[in-house]
């Protein structure tokens, strides 16, 4: 038997199992609870069709015993959460987990739960990792996840219509999902006059008011015939499919308003594409990068992760890399003056995004046209963005664009009368700086451009 | 049921009638629009998958 400390920390809620690290491998354990659904699964071929459809991850049995049953699922290189991805990111959890749902009814089978950590980005695209979120349906019963599905994804998703993209932040301090009453009080009046609004939101907010209270929920069974149920789904399914935002973007089009030219923008590729390349990386992020135009533009196997502050460069990055079928690109909003926090139980039910950076381990960090916004609108000193990177990177490259960079320029005009306060931020120092965590390889001035690109080893 | 691991909530129980009966007006209207585009030339290609998966087809779900 595993010793308790290997569990997962985020795997303890749900008693059919939980996922343990088995050394470095993470594996899942089935306990005879769940045997009986486990097995007619299996049967009906629900672990089969769903994995080969690539909504469900793949996994191998690897023992069985009356005591347990061990999986071990297809290896996820980074686990992201719902309060780091885009709009579109988010819609497809939502309707791939309606998709599951459907399906598993045909089977005669339900999601128990429908918790947006269920799901995950993976491969380009959204996919369901949570193998034991299956249950029996039973004749004429109500969907027993549906309030979660509205907690979890239909509630954030029309919100983040009226409010924007930020609204999925909200899930990093509700990890049970936003409360109904909440959504409900949040949404505009004119959304009572949407039937789907008024019924799944407005009046589940209402009646879960009304029975809080009734303890002796047992005594009182709500029914729902299949077909009612289907009908719930297929109208959830049809009203998202349409959802969309309308919010103005922060560096959208950020590429069409640089301060340099296409020849300059071009040489800069070409001088990072020759550093990365020998170095044979597998894991490969860029913070900060936009909508991944430098890291597709190292031609690279490696798994590339692009973060970025902008949800809308994000949404754009993860519709290119659905567009070309990239696999290996996974991107996701990141602010890096606050990065995604530990959250839930113990502070580590959801890890903090440096955890889940120094597990990926990348071999390669970029951080292009990044470090003067953490510096100069952040004001985090140099030795600071230094010992953050070194925290995870290998090797570094890393733009520095000097004083005379119009950008730079704009940023200190900001500051007015502490101008001042600002004198530090010179390549002698910053260089200074990094040098007390890594060795500096290379520096090259990008050609045209008042910017220096430096390359770092620890 | 057997693995009752967290409170669904009574309301969202009861409530899934009402809901139910609201889709089921939602989707007939839908339904009557398309036709009326579909009439008219319309319809725009959609560029999500259906709800429904099919078990026989083999290719992967690229949605």
């Amino acid at each position: 038997m595993t010793s308790k400390s290997d569990v997962h920390e985020a795997s303890f809620r749900d008693p059919s199992g939980h996922l343990f690290y088995d050394g470095k491998t993470l594996k899942r354990r089935i306990l005879p609870i769940y045997f009986k659904q486990y097995e007619a699964l299996k049967e009906n071929g629900v672990f089969d069709t769903l994995s080969r459809k690539g909504l469900l991850i793949p996994h191998k049995e690897n023992q069985a015993s009356a005591k347990e049953i061990i999986l071990t699922p297809e290896v996820i290189p980074f686990i992201t959460n719902p309060y780091e991805w885009s709009f579109e990111q988010y819609k497809q959890a939502a309707l791939l987990t309606l998709k599951i749902q459907k399906y598993a009814l045909t089977k005669g089978f339900i999601l128990k739960d429908a918790s947006a950590y269920n799901v995950t980005m993976y491969k380009g695209k959204p996919i369901f990792i949570d193998t034991l979120s299956f249950d029996f349906y039973e004749q004429d019963t109500p969907w027993r996840a549906y309030k979660q599905f509205i907690t979890h994804f239909f509630g954030p998703l029309v919100l983040a219509k009226y409010h924007g993209t930020d609204i999925f932040k909200m899930m990093q301090t509700h990890i049970d999902g936003i409360p109904v009453q909440l959504i409900a009080s949040l949404l505009p009046g004119k959304s009572k006059l949407s039937s789907t609004l008024y019924t799944n939101i407005h009046l589940l907010a209402k009646m879960e008011g009304k029975h809080n209270d009734d303890y002796k929920a047992e005594t009182k069974v709500a029914k729902l015939s299949l077909k009612a149920q289907n009908t719930i789904l297929d109208s959830l399914y049809e009203y998202i499919k349409k959802l969309s935002l309308n919010e103005a973007t922060e560096w959208g089009d950020y590429y069409t308003k640089t301060n340099y030219d296409e020849a300059a923008f071009e040489a800069k590729k070409t001088l990072i594409k020759s550093w990365v390349a020998p170095l044979n990386a597998n894991r490969i992020i860029d913070v900060g990068g936009n909508d991944g135009t430098f890291a597709r533009s190292l031609d690279s196997k490696a798994h590339l992760i692009v973060t970025d502050i902008d949800a809308q460069a994000v949404e754009q990055n993860f519709a290119q890399a659905q567009q070309n079928k990239e696999t290996n690109m996974l991107a996701f909003v990141c602010d890096v003056l606050q990065p995604a926090a530990g959250i839930g139980f113990n502070n580590t039910e959801r890890h903090s995004l440096l955890h889940r950076l120094k597990d990926y381990a990348p071999d390669v960090t970029m951080a292009l046209a990044l470090i003067h916004h953490i510096t100069l609108s952040g004001n985090v000193p140099f030795e600071k963005s230094a010992s953050f990177f070194a925290s995870f990177s290998k090797y570094l490259i890393i733009e520095f664009p000097k004083r005379e960079d119009s950008w730079v320029n704009s940023l200190l005009v900001r500051k007015r009368e502490f101008i001042n306060h600002f004198d530090f931020y010179n390549e002698a120092n910053f260089e200074e700086s990094f040098k007390k965590y890594f060795t500096l390889e290379k520096k090259e001035t990008i050609a045209g451009t008042s910017r220096v690109l430096y390359f770092f080893k620890k | 049921m057997s693995l009752l691991y967290f409170d669904p909530g009574l309301g969202a129980m009861i409530v899934q009638g009402i809901v139910a009966a609201a889709a089921a007006v939602f989707l007939f209207s839908k339904n009557a629009l398309y036709k009326v585009k579909l009439f008219f030339g319309l319809i725009k290609e959609d560029e999500y998958d259906s709800i429904d998966i099919d078990e026989n087809d083999t290719s992967v779900d690229d949605e």
